[in-house]
C-alpha cells in the first residue's frame, strides 16, 4: 500500500474503492443500522415489499441526498486539499443539518467504524489530518475523504453514500421480515436511476461553500431515530438505529 | 406583488422596556403592534390580502437589538394559493438578534392549498447568547384537499456557528406518502429553542413528536400530525420538556 | 448482510510465506509512523480480550457470570454482551450482582450475532474502546456472543482467546459433528455435566470425540451447580493474563 501525499496530484481513478466501501461485506459497522427500518417495522408502517418501495425511495430523497452532497462534498475537499480546519466546519455543517440526536450518533458510529477500516486499508496524512480534527467524524464525509484520497470523483463518494442510505435498511428488511431478497434486490435495482440523480445532484455542488450545501431533512426518520433509541431502553430492539 | 416590510426592536434602558425603533409594513404584510407584557414588545403579524399567491415575493426583516425581547405572533392561518400566472411565490424572513435579545417568532399553520408553489425561507442570525424561539406548521391542502407544493428552508447560526439548518418539501406524491419522509400524515410541525439553558436538554420522544437538542445548541421539536390542533398541543408538549423557560 | 465464508483461517499458522510478498514503503518520517494495523496481537497495556461463543443455551451467560464472580476481585474486569435481546443479558449480570453495571457494555447485531463476532466486529470493538476509556487498565474484557450455531466463531481481530461453550443437552454427537467452534476455539468447555445422566448423554464419548476433533487444544467438562465458580475455566483464563506477545 503506497502513502498518498495530499500535495501531489492523485490520477482520477474511480470504481474500486465504491465498490469496497459500498460493499456490504464492508467491516466499518454498517450492519447494525437499519436507518429507521427498524422502529417502522414496529410500529407497523411496513409489512413487505409494498411498503418497502416508498420508504426506500424516501430514505434516498433525504437522507440520501443529504449524505451524497456531505461525501460529494469531502471528496472534492480531500482531492484538491484544505486546510484542516475544513474538516470541522464540514462536520458542524453536516451536524446542523441532522437535528436528531439518535441520527448524529448513528452517523458518527459508522464514521468512526469507517475510520478504524480506512486507518488499516487506506492510511493517508488527508485521513489522519481528519481524524485528528474530528475522531468521530460523520459517515458521509469519511466516505467522501476515502474516495477523493483514492483518486475517485465527488460522484463516485456521493454514488456510495446514496446506496448505503438505501441498502442497509433494505438488508434490514430482509433480515427483519424475512422478505424476499430477490424481491428487496429488485427495489434497489429499480432505485438506479434515482440514485444517479441524487448522486449527480450532490457533484454539482461538490465545491460549494459548505454552508451553502443544501440541507434536505427527513422529518418521519428522525421521529423514527429518535424512538428506537428510546425503545432500546425498554424492549427488544436489533438494530443500534 | 413584492413587498418586504421592516421590524426593529431595542431595549430602553431608561423605561426598562422594549421599544419599537422601526415598524414598517407594506401590504400585504402588515404588523400591528400591541400592548405588550413585562418588558416584552408584541407586534401582529397580519396577512392583509389574500397572500402569499403564487408570483408573490414577500420579505420581512426583524431586528432585535441588545437585550431586547420581541414576539411576533400571527393571528390567522397563512392560506398559499396559487397565482393567476402560476409561478411560485416567496416568503422570506430573515431576522437578527443581538446579544442578550430574545426574538420569538411564532406564525400561525400555513395551509398550502392544491395547485399553489410556494418557498418559505427563515434564516436567524444570533449573537452568541442570544434566544430564538420559532414554529412553522404546514398543513397539506385543505379538508380533503390535495396539497400543493411548498419548500421552506430554515437556516439558524449563532456567530459563525451554524444551530439549524433544514429544507423541507410537502407536496411531493412520494415523499408525502413515504414513512421515511412525511408518512402520509397531514400536518407537519417545527419548533426551533435556542435558550441559555440548551446544554441541559435530553432528546424526549414520543410516538410522532420529539424534541431533540441540536449539537450547537438549541433544541428542535419536530410533530407529525393528522391535524393541526394535534401538531400544535404535541408541539407544546414537545416544548415543555425543555428546561429553559419558554412561554 | 455477509454470507457465510467458507472457512476462515483462523489458526494463525503461516501456510508457506502466504501474504508476506508485500513491500512495505520505507518513510523516515517519524510523525508518519503508523502502528500496524494488521497486528492482531495484543499490544501491551491493553485489556485481554476472551471471547465465549456457542449455541443458544448451552450457558454462555452463566459462565461469564461464573467468571465475574471468581475473577472479579483479582482483575480489573468488563464485559461485552452481544445478546440479540439488547440489554437481557447484561440485565442478568447486573441483577446477578456479580459486576457493576457500568462495567457491561450492550452491542445491537443487527439480527446477525456472528457477523457481529466475526464478519464486522465493529460495534464490539466500540463498546471495548467505550469500557477501556471509562476504565484505564483493565486487565480483561470477556465478549459473550449472541448465540448462534456451531459454526460462529470470533474474529482474531475482536479477541486474544476464545472459549467455546456446548452443553450436554444439546446432545452428545456435538463434539463430533465439529465446525469452527468446536475444533478451533482455544478451549471447549462442556457446560452442565450434572445432567448428562437425565438427558442421555455419554460424557465419555463426548470428551473423547472433543479430543479427537481437536488435537492438542483443552477440553474443560463442567457443571455450574456442583463449581458455580468455574474453577478450571477461571484458572486456564488466569493463565492467559498478563499478555505475552509471541
Amino acid at each position: 500500500m503506497s502513502m498518498t501525499d495530499s500535495t501531489e496530484p492523485v490520477p482520477v481513478r474511480s470504481g474500486a474503492v465504491s465498490l469496497i466501501l459500498a460493499d456490504s461485506r464492508f467491516p466499518g459497522g454498517g450492519h447494525v443500522h437499519s436507518g429507521g427500518l427498524e422502529e417502522a417495522v414496529e410500529r407497523g408502517l411496513i409489512h413487505g415489499t409494498a411498503d418497502l418501495r416508498p420508504f426506500l425511495a424516501g430514505r434516498l430523497r433525504a437522507t440520501g441526498e443529504l449524505t451524497a452532497v456531505f461525501a460529494a462534498a469531502a471528496a472534492h475537499a480531500a482531492a484538491r486539499g484544505v486546510t484542516r480546519r475544513h474538516w470541522a466546519v464540514l462536520d458542524s455543517e453536516f451536524d446542523a443539518r441532522t437535528p436528531s440526536a439518535a441520527q448524529r450518533e448513528a452517523s458518527r458510529a459508522q464514521g468512526r467504524g469507517t475510520a478504524r477500516a480506512a486507518s488499516a486499508g487506506w492510511p493517508s496524512p488527508v485521513l489522519r489530518e481528519l481524524l485528528a480534527e474530528t475522531p468521530r467524524p460523520h459517515h458521509p464525509v469519511i466516505l467522501g475523504v476515502i474516495t477523493g484520497m483514492s483518486g475517485g470523483r465527488p460522484v463516485d463518494a456521493a454514488s456510495t453514500a446514496a446506496y448505503l442510505a438505501v441498502s442497509g435498511p433494505a438488508s434490514a428488511a430482509v433480515r427483519l421480515l424475512g422478505l424476499d431478497p430477490l424481491a428487496v434486490n429488485g427495489i434497489v435495482a429499480n432505485l438506479s436511476r434515482a440514485l444517479d440523480d441524487v448522486a449527480g445532484r450532490a457533484a454539482a455542488v461538490a465545491g460549494d461553500d459548505p454552508r451553502d450545501l443544501p440541507a434536505p431533512g427527513a422529518p418521519a426518520l428522525d421521529l423514527l431515530a429518535e424512538a428506537q433509541l428510546r425503545h432500546h431502553k425498554e424492549e427488544v430492539r436489533l438494530f443500534a438505529s | 406583488m413584492k413587498a418586504t416590510a421592516h421590524l426593529t426592536a431595542e431595549f430602553d434602558p431608561v423605561t426598562g422596556r422594549t421599544v419599537l425603533r422601526r415598524l414598517r409594513s407594506m401590504a400585504p404584510l402588515t404588523l400591528l403592534p400591541k400592548r405588550g407584557a413585562g418588558d416584552v414588545a408584541l407586534v401582529h403579524l397580519v396577512n392583509s390580502a389574500t397572500a402569499p399567491l403564487g408570483g408573490d415575493e414577500l420579505a420581512l426583516h426583524v431586528r432585535v437589538g441588545p437585550g431586547a425581547r420581541l414576539r411576533l405572533s400571527g393571528v390567522a392561518a397563512t392560506l398559499a394559493l396559487p397565482g393567476q400566472r402560476g409561478g411560485a411565490g416567496t416568503m422570506a424572513v430573515h431576522a437578527e438578534v443581538a446579544e442578550g435579545g430574545r426574538l420569538d417568532y411564532l406564525p400561525e399553520p400555513t395551509v398550502v392549498t392544491a395547485r399553489a408553489r410556494h418557498h418559505a425561507l427563515l434564516t436567524a442570525e444570533l449573537a452568541a447568547d442570544a434566544r430564538l424561539r420559532t414554529r412553522e406548521v404546514l398543513v397539506l391542502g385543505r379538508d380533503g384537499e390535495r396539497p400543493g407544493e411548498l419548500t421552506t428552508a430554515m437556516h439558524v447560526t449563532r456567530g459563525e456557528v451554524p444551530v439549524l439548518r433544514q429544507e423541507l418539501t410537502i407536496g411531493d406524491a412520494l415523499l408525502d406518502g413515504s414513512s421515511a419522509y412525511l408518512a402520509g400524515r397531514r400536518v407537519l410541525g417545527t419548533e426551533v429553542v435556542v435558550a441559555g439553558s440548551d446544554g441541559a436538554v435530553e432528546p424526549v420522544s414520543g410516538q410522532w413528536w420529539s424534541l431533540t437538542p441540536l449539537p450547537a445548541g438549541g433544541a428542535l421539536a419536530t410533530v407529525l400530525a393528522e391535524d393541526a390542533v394535534t401538531a400544535e398541543r404535541e408541539l407544546a408538549e414537545a416544548v415543555s420538556h425543555h428546561p429553559a423557560p419558554i412561554g | 448482510m455477509p454470507a457465510e465464508p467458507d472457512h476462515d483461517d483462523h489458526d494463525g499458522h503461516d501456510h508457506g510465506g502466504h501474504g508476506h510478498g508485500h513491500v512495505h514503503p520505507v518513510n523516515f518520517d517519524p510523525t508518519a509512523a503508523e502502528p500496524d494495523p494488521f497486528d492482531a496481537a495484543p499490544e501491551g497495556g491493553r485489556a485481554c480480550r476472551i471471547g465465549i461463543g456457542g449455541p443458544v443455551g448451552s450457558g454462555k451467560t452463566a459462565l461469564t457470570a461464573a467468571l465475574c464472580r471468581t475473577l472479579g476481585e483479582e482483575l480489573n474486569l468488563a464485559v461485552v454482551t452481544n445478546d440479540i435481546y439488547t440489554t437481557e443479558d447484561a440485565d442478568y449480570l447486573r441483577k446477578a450482582g456479580v459486576l457493576d453495571p457500568s462495567r457491561i457494555e450492550a452491542v445491537q447485531t443487527g439480527a446477525c450475532p456472528h457477523t457481529a463476532i466475526r464478519d464486522d466486529i465493529t460495534a464490539n470493538l466500540d463498546a471495548v474502546d467505550e469500557l477501556e476509556e471509562r476504565f484505564p487498565g483493565l486487565d480483561l474484557v470477556i465478549i459473550e456472543s449472541g448465540g448462534d450455531n456451531l459454526t460462529a466463531v470470533f474474529s482474531r481481530g475482536l479477541v486474544d482467546s476464545q472459549v467455546f461453550v456446548v452443553d450436554v443437552a444439546g446432545g452428545d454427537k456435538v463434539p463430533r459433528k465439529g465446525g469452527p467452534g468446536v475444533t478451533t476455539a482455544d478451549l471447549l468447555v462442556i457446560n452442565k455435566i450434572d445432567i448428562a445422566h437425565l438427558v442421555g448423554a455419554d460424557m465419555d464419548v463426548m470428551t473423547s470425540d472433543a479430543h479427537r476433533m481437536r488435537g492438542e487444544l483443552p477440553v474443560i467438562t463442567q457443571s455450574l451447580v456442583d463449581t458455580p465458580g468455574a474453577p478450571a475455566v477461571s484458572d486456564w483464563v488466569r493463565s492467559l493474563l498478563p499478555i505475552t506477545t509471541a
